[in-house]
């Protein structure tokens, strides 16, 4: 007969034999998430996710690779080697309607356009059109180019009105402040950098966002690999859920959530960082947000983003139905 | 006082010795008075403190994951263009076909803008180390094959004729006449290829890159730390500086025989 202690002993073992086996079993799912710049507060939710453990709890392993530009981003989506990540929804847009990308746009970020004109607080600038016949410089690559004519247009100036010098984006706000160029344009992300910098010439900033100025539609977003959409959709299902729990804990703990970013990339300032997700939340709660919940992507909208994004990138309408950049059904009911 | 004008030669050396730290030394010092005189922000020109306080800023262990993030990629991507420079060298030397083949080819792939190319490189073969790699392989190993195949043709005809007349096969011919020949010119191209492993590194981490001091440096200057930026620059100079003259030690140590002789 069997004693106690090693009956005792051999149910352990059956026991830690069965865990063992079910750990190998549901072995985390792994997701390579791609940022579309390098790492900062506006992109603090996916790090926030990681450390909070929202991912782990959806059984998620998820690795972070840093990228250089919207269209890097989706590129790098659409060559497999990551399966989902944020990017401009009017990148994706153009690419899809010059391309057919296999990549489509899953949970809406900034329902607000980031974009914006930063002077000087005591420049003659204070409204939009004040910006008519001054110097203005942006950054080559960014998004915003596109847009700016829109802009003026939106506010009955000519495409001609300012007269427009790019720049290396490191060398914008540097240019603001020595007084080099009367206006420079940026992304509301970044105020409170921008902020700081001319803090330390004894300045202020003074924003004007586009987004007051007429120009209203989706910017950056989640998107996702079509394939990775397919292929793993209950992934893709439990990804957005845990992502948006970690949307939710960033807007209500900016200075824990900057910490969780500096805890994972060092290089980044926790207080800065704390300040550029304060300027970000804007961006993903607002009125828009409001009216039809977090992520949502309503047809109106798309069609308006479709529409500006179409324009700006000289194509035709009729180019892209906006519909199919869009794929709905991954995010978690959110209103 | 000017060297040339001592008569006493041990103190002539000296001033020699020292005369490049002198001038490194003032130009940071005016750089530092400049800045502060003028008290320029530190987004216009760091002072040299300001950097230095941004270089202890940083972690030591960050650093040191930075250094070698480039390190690794420079290095890989050297030790590979001399594995593969080498041969292509010595082949073309020996098939007249083959070069006529291979160096327009190698001509239109060192025409080629690296920056360009790299974006293409990384969507193609993933941001790993092997796209990294390729990269900087692409910069250096032309300057390699170029100066190994200068090398090994300057070899005088009279040693290779003697070598013929004494029926020498191409190999020894190869190992032990032409190859020692080109030892100088290799190095040379050693030299040239060492400090663009770093840049090669350094351009494929402004493409794609988590970690690498390019990256630390773009990085830096995408959060408007200027001085932390210069700081990273730096330390890229200094070890830019070090693996240079790490070959020209390679060539002290083990081929001493090939360095020009020094004038009495």
């Amino acid at each position: 007969m069997i004693s106690r202690t090693s009956r005792a002993l051999l149910m352990a073992a059956t026991l830690a034999g069965n865990l063992v086996g079910t750990g190998m079993a549901t072995a985390a799912d792994k997701v390579v998430y791609q940022l579309d710049w390098l790492p900062g507060g506006d992109k603090a939710p996916v790090y926030v996710g990681i450390q909070e453990g929202y991912f782990t709890d959806e059984d998620i392993e998820v690795s972070i690779a840093s990228g250089r530009g919207s269209t890097d981003a989706v590129t790098k989506m659409a060559t497999g080697q990551s399966d989902i990540g944020s990017a401009d929804i009017g990148a994706l847009m153009a690419a899809r309607a010059q391309d057919d990308v296999p990549v489509s746009a899953v949970y809406a970020l900034f329902t607000q356009a980031p974009h914006a004109f930063f002077t000087l607080a005591d420049s003659d600038i204070e409204t939009i059109t004040d910006i008519e016949g001054k110097r203005v410089a942006t950054s080559p690559f960014t998004s915003s180019n596109a847009f700016l004519p829109l802009v003026l247009k939106e506010n009955d100036m000519p495409a001609d009105a300012v007269t427009l010098t790019k720049s290396d984006p490191g060398a914008l706000g540097p240019m603001l402040i020595t007084g080099n160029t009367d206006a420079i344009i940026a992304w509301v992300t970044n105020v409170a950098l921008f902020k700081s910098q001319a803090a330390e010439a004894g300045k202020d900033i003074r924003v004007l966002p586009w987004s007051e100025a007429g120009l209203e539609l989706y910017s950056s977003s989640i998107v996702a690999a079509d394939k990775f959409l397919e292929e793993r959709p209950e992934v893709a299902r439990r990804f957005l859920k845990a992502f948006a729990k970690a949307v939710a804990f960033t807007r209500d703990n900016p200075e824990k959530a900057g910490e969780h970013l500096h805890a994972m990339v060092p290089e980044v300032d926790p207080d800065v960082a704390a300040g550029q997700i304060r300027d970000t939340m804007e961006l993903i709660f607002n009125d828009v947000t409001e009216k039809d919940g977090v992520g949502v992507f309503t047809p109106e909208r798309i069609k308006k983003t479709w529409a500006y994004v179409s324009e700006a990138n000289e194509l035709p309408e009729d180019a892209l139905d906006p519909e199919t950049a869009v794929k709905r059904g991954f995010i978690p009911e959110s209103k | 006082m000017n060297p040339k004008q001592s008569s006493d030669p041990r103190l002539r050396r000296r001033l020699m010795q020292a005369a490049p730290w002198v001038f490194f030394v003032g130009l940071i010092a005016l750089w530092e008075l400049v800045c502060r005189v003028a008290d320029l922000p530190t987004f216009v020109l760091p002072a040299p403190s300001a950097i230095a306080q941004a270089f202890v800023d940083v972690e030591f262990s960050r650093w040191m994951q930075h250094l070698w993030a480039t390190l690794r990629v420079a290095l890989m991507g050297f030790f590979i263009s001399i594995l593969i420079s080498i041969p292509i060298a010595i082949a073309m030397m020996r098939s007249e076909l083959l070069q006529r083949t291979l160096y327009p080819l190698l001509v239109v792939i060192q025409s080629t803008p690296v920056v360009a190319v790299a974006p293409l490189i990384i969507v193609l073969m993933g941001s790993d180390d092997p796209s990294r790699v390729l990269i900087t392989c692409l910069l250096t190993f032309f300057p390699l094959v170029v100066s190994t195949a200068t090398g090994i043709n300057e070899t005088p005809a009279e040693l290779i004729e003697l070598s013929r007349s004494l029926d020498a096969p191409i190999r020894r011919e190869t190992w032990q006449i032409r190859i020692p020949y080109a030892i100088p010119h290799i190095f040379s191209g050693l030299k040239v290829a060492i400090t663009l492993a770093i840049i090669g590194a350094v351009v494929a981490e402004f493409v794609a890159a988590e970690e690498g001091l390019g990256y630390f440096i773009q990085f830096s200057t995408s959060f408007f730390k200027i001085p932390q930026a210069f700081a990273g620059l730096f330390f890229l100079a200094v070890i830019s500086l070090l693996l240079f003259k790490s070959v020209q030690w390679t060539q002290q140590i083990f081929f001493a025989w090939s360095l020009p002789k020094k004038k009495s």
